[in-house]
């Protein structure tokens, strides 16, 4: 799991890089902050189970075990990206490895892990699906809508909502009168809970036993993780309405310093076992920047292909 | 060969493909146990199929099509009903943004094979929030096929091929054409998207009409042939993909056009199909095209005011004339 | 007073013209109604009389320029008259490159044109405001290589002539025609047009009615599955007048006079001519005579007048050398023919008919009786 959050963090780190050299276009959305959540849940996935993810993606995508040279050329709009291109940072898809999309319009993917859900239910197979979504998600009509659905169905999905405190700069207390977006779970008459997303290990603990009722057919759970980006909401975001004190304080709670620290305790793991890791993570991003910037770009008219199956 | 109805010819495709292949499912509000849909288009089918594949949801129509979608893109058919056509309007990012982008915007890696059914049309007092036809909507969004059968033939063969298919389909209703019979076979066909039917051959003057304007401008070409002017009615069946070069080898015979559509003028149906000819065939006109279509209001209520707005056998009449 | 000298409207179409000879100058005196300016258009040349008299003050078009239509050409005033240019709203004329008046054809028409490169400025347009349509081009160029004749003039089928064209048609569809033929020695019939000056057709029409009234299964008409024979005798005689063809009906001739029949006819030709007969005068024909002999038509097949069964077409008299008992001898001779409807009648009967006609005719001083 170190390993995995270690490479969302360096990945992020180093897309950050790329967007200075003016080797990415568009915008991106970093993970950096979050990695616990997509880690500790996608932990307790296998590969065949899927997960839904958002405009913050990068992190949902590693942690389900896609490729990092090919999600780093799609970012970089290349052919030999996931979507050929097509998608960018804010649409990767691996559909190999069960993970069925990234979208930009918030709420959008709840839905669409119910129908998963659904699928799964209907064709009698044992999966899961996590689905990934924002606290700015929780207040869409898709929420309560896909939710509901799920639950009176008692599909396989686990809500897995990311509470990073701002969507965009409005701040969850200003938009919301409940303090967990748990709560909610109540209204649908399922199991909710808010759990520090910034400790990967209770995230997974969350995970694991939601992904268990999941699996054994008693329906979905909603898992709220309170967490915080590093970053503002975009790259062009500097996040000025962020109390520093506040950041300063999330940072302290940074879930990979926070795990490595846990790791190092005696009878775990050995720095030089992490520094290992780390090392082969930086080779392995550094491969993929390579492949990413030698790839080519797409021939134009390929703009007009795949609309249609 | 027999006769059923538009709706039992659905109902049929349905069954049929339901039969065929098990991932076909069917989800929307009241189309199971107890209603059969608001149109009774499923009627009946529960009995065969059983609750889990003839799915009574929630009213929650983005959550109906988005559930469409995921389970699409994992290993199923769902054909998905919203009750009323009006009411896509609450499923439109679902049905624009996701079902319709998803092959394309993750790079052709995973198919969507998705129909959504609903209901269009004016003409049963039932007013502005259930009697919209918004046909060119969908024909506006890129990765949607659209398909509007007019006759119980189409409606059944084009069904089989939208589940049988590989994108979403927005398979277009027409509330007037439940209860009308034609001819059906008993044996196994589909028909293609994106192949018009020329609905009856003419040489005078090309009528190109869509759902329930097909029939009344089958009424006006009977009527005008008693004084001489012959009319070609083409039906294109799907609007997306849409069969221009049936239109156009229609209107280089008889260098006049007239689009008749149900819905809205201003960037309606017709408007599009108005505009592909004026574009790929003006040099066959011999006179300008008209077209015969709801003026831009939200349908009225009351009947003589409803009655007022959609299109029908005078206005076409006179939209011929005016040309012929 | 300040009147202004305008481009006139020299066509419908006018957009502009061009100014020529200016026949005066400026601050000559000028006469009411004598030529002032030569104006051209593209289609004529015009002198422009003076509006008004006085002294022309100024000339705002020089020759050669062009003006547009109610463009201020010059300004007249009254010999003492203060005039300040500034008075008249001078629109200077615009010279324009479009000169040349715009053709209204459609998208077919102008396509077709291109293709073969025909100047649409000549054909001449049948659609709506005159706009040339496709089927306008198609002609013209049919007509330009001769394949289709140049149409001169276009009139419209009505009355007389829309209805008989209707009726003909009606009737060589529908009635399987065939024809007798018959050659009748009419010494005698001149004779008796020479003594009572009633006319041929009359004595004619005589002779056809009384042999109609013997052989009646000929005056009579099919009704769906059932032949009606007629008990009247109603005898058209065909007219041939500016507007087409009209059969004015002789009711019951076969119980008339010669002389009333020859009155009669005589009274509905001029009707016919007219234009003044009645829908009795038209109606109730069971036969037809149609003489074309008048033309020196010796001999010609006619088409039945619809529903009637049949229709004698009666050709001109012309002496011929023919044998009696064994000599030559030269007589007046005329050729009938006998067109009947094949469903009605057969040959025989249709014979027979035909040959009590020609026994009348050739017995004429009989008929006088």
């Amino acid at each position: 799991m170190y390993k995995k959050m270690f490479e969302i963090r360096r990945f992020e780190e180093k897309v950050f890089e790329l967007y200075a050299q003016n080797l990415v276009p568009g915008t991106i959305h970093l993970y950096a902050g979050e990695e616990a959540i997509a880690v500790g849940v996608c932990s307790n996935l296998r590969k065949d189970d899927y997960i839904t993810s958002t405009h913050r993606g990068h992190g949902h995508c590693i942690a389900k075990g896609a490729e990092l040279k090919r999600i780093m050329a799609e970012i970089l709009g290349k052919k030999t990206g996931y979507c050929k291109g097509k998608g960018g940072s804010m649409h990767i898809a691996d559909f190999n490895v069960g993970m069925l999309g990234a979208t930009a319009v918030v709420g959008a993917g709840l839905p669409i892990a119910v129908g998963a859900g659904l699928s799964i239910k209907l064709r009698g197979t044992d999966n899961v699906v996590a689905c990934f979504f924002g606290d700015g998600a929780s207040n869409q009509g898709t929420f309560h809508e896909a939710i509901n659905m799920a639950a009176i169905w008692k599909l396989p999905v686990i809500f897995v909502c990311e509470n990073n405190v701002y969507a965009m700069g409005t701040r969850q207390s200003t938009v919301m009168l409940v303090e967990n977006i748990a709560d909610r779970a109540i209204a649908y008459g399922i199991p909710g809970v808010a759990v520090d997303g910034n400790n990967v290990l209770t995230v997974y603990e969350a995970a694991q036993k939601a992904v268990e009722r999941a699996r054994t057919g008693q329906g979905p759970t909603l898992i709220e993780c309170k967490t915080y980006r590093h970053k503002g909401h975009s790259r062009i975001d500097p996040a000025k309405y962020r109390p520093k004190e506040e950041v300063e304080e999330w940072l302290r709670k940074d879930p990979i310093k926070r795990f490595k620290e846990k790791l190092l305790q005696p009878n775990t793991l050995l720095e030089t076992e992490i520094r290992q890791i780390e090392k082969e993570v930086l080779t392995k991003i550094e491969e993929a920047v390579k492949f990413a910037i030698e790839s080519p770009h797409p021939f134009a008219e390929e703009a007009l292909e795949d609309v249609y199956a | 060969m027999r006769k059923i109805t538009y709706k039992e010819a659905l109902r049929e495709a349905l069954r049929e493909e339901m039969r065929r292949d098990p991932t076909v499912f069917l989800l929307g509000e009241d189309i199971g146990r107890y209603w059969g849909g608001a149109f009774k288009v499923t009627k009946g089918l529960v009995e065969e199929f059983g609750d889990e594949r003839v799915r009574d949801t929630p009213i929650s129509e983005s959550a109906i099509i988005g559930a469409a979608v995921g389970a699409a893109i994992t290993g199923t058919r769902p054909v998905a009903e919203i009750m009323f056509g009006d009411l896509t309007a609450l499923a439109m990012d679902q049905i624009a943004n996701q079902a319709a982008k998803i092959h394309y915007m993750f790079g052709g890696q995973v198919k969507v094979p998705l129909v959504i059914r609903t209901p269009f049309g004016a003409g049963v007092n039932i007013a502005a929030h259930h009697s919209q036809s918004l046909e060119a909507w969908f024909m506006h969004v890129p990765g949607l096929y659209v398909a509007v059968p007019s006759t119980p033939y189409d409606a059944k063969g084009l069904l089989k091929t939208a589940i049988r298919g590989s994108n979403p389909v927005f398979f277009c209703e027409h509330k007037l054409l439940y209860p009308m019979e034609g001819a059906v076979p008993e044996d196994e066909y589909t028909v293609p998207f994106g192949v018009a039917d020329v609905k009856r051959k003419g040489s005078d003057v090309t009528i190109v009409a869509t759902l329930y304007m097909v029939h009344e401008a089958l009424s006006v070409a009977k009527g005008l042939e008693a004084e001489g002017i012959s009319v070609e009615v083409v039906d294109p069946r799907t609007l997306a993909p849409l069969d221009k070069h049936t239109i156009i080898s229609s209107v280089k015979k008889t260098g006049r056009l007239v689009v008749v559509s149900e819905d809205c003028k201003t960037a309606g149906v017709s408007a599009e199909i108005a505009a592909t000819v004026a574009e790929e065939a003006i040099d066959y006109l011999d006179a300008p095209i008209k077209r015969v279509a709801e003026p831009d209001t939200p349908i009225p209520f009351s009947p003589p005011l409803e009655q007022y707005v959609i299109p029908n056998e005078k206005s076409i009449i006179k939209a011929v004339r005016e040309i012929a | 007073m300040v009147t202004k000298v305008v481009m006139p409207r020299l066509s419908l179409t006018m957009k502009e013209g061009t100014v020529g000879t200016w026949y005066k100058k400026e601050g000559d005196i000028v006469e009411k109604g004598e030529p002032l300016v030569e104006v051209f258009s593209e289609k004529a040349t015009y002198d422009l009389e003076a509006p008004a008299s006085g002294v022309l003050r100024k000339i705002l078009v020089q020759e050669n320029d062009e003006a547009s239509v109610d463009a201020i050409l010059a300004v007249i005033t009254a010999p003492d008259e203060a005039f300040q240019e500034a008075e008249i709203s001078v629109e200077m004329p615009k010279a324009t490159e479009e000169t040349k008046k715009r053709v209204l054809a459609s998208p077919a028409a102008k396509r077709l044109a291109r293709e073969h490169e025909i100047d649409l400025s000549l054909v001449k347009g049948s659609g709506r405001e005159g706009r040339i349509v496709e089927e306008d081009v198609r002609r013209f160029i049919d007509e330009a290589r001769g394949i289709l004749p140049k149409v001169k003039e276009v009139i419209p089928l009505s009355g007389y002539r829309k209805t008989s064209a209707e009726r003909v048609s009606t009737s060589f569809r529908t009635a399987p025609h065939s024809t007798v033929v018959m050659e009748v020695d009419v010494s005698k019939v001149m004779a008796l047009h020479y003594k009572t000056e009633v006319s041929y057709t009359a004595i004619l029409m005589k002779a056809v009615a009384e042999s109609l009234a013997e052989y009646s299964v000929i005056n009579s008409t099919l009704e769906g599955n059932a032949i009606r024979i007629f008990e009247d005798v109603n005898v058209g005689v065909a007219v041939a007048t500016e507007d087409g063809l009209v059969v004015p009906v002789i009711h019951n001739a076969d119980k008339k006079a010669l002389e009333e029949i020859d009155a009669a006819i005589r009274e509905l030709t001029e009707k016919a001519k007219q234009g003044k007969l009645t829908r009795e005068d038209l109606t109730g024909g069971t036969f037809t005579i149609t003489n074309l002999g008048m033309y020196g038509v010796e001999f010609f097949i006619a088409i039945i007048n619809p529903p009637e069964a049949a229709i004698l077409a009666v050709g001109g008299v012309v002496e011929k050398p023919v044998v009696v008992h064994g000599n030559i001898e030269i007589k007046p001779m005329m050729m009938l023919s006998l067109s009947y409807d094949h469903r009605i009648v057969d040959g025989a009967p249709a014979a027979e008919f035909l040959q009590k006609v020609k026994e009348k005719i050739e017995k004429s001083l009989e008929i006088e009786g």
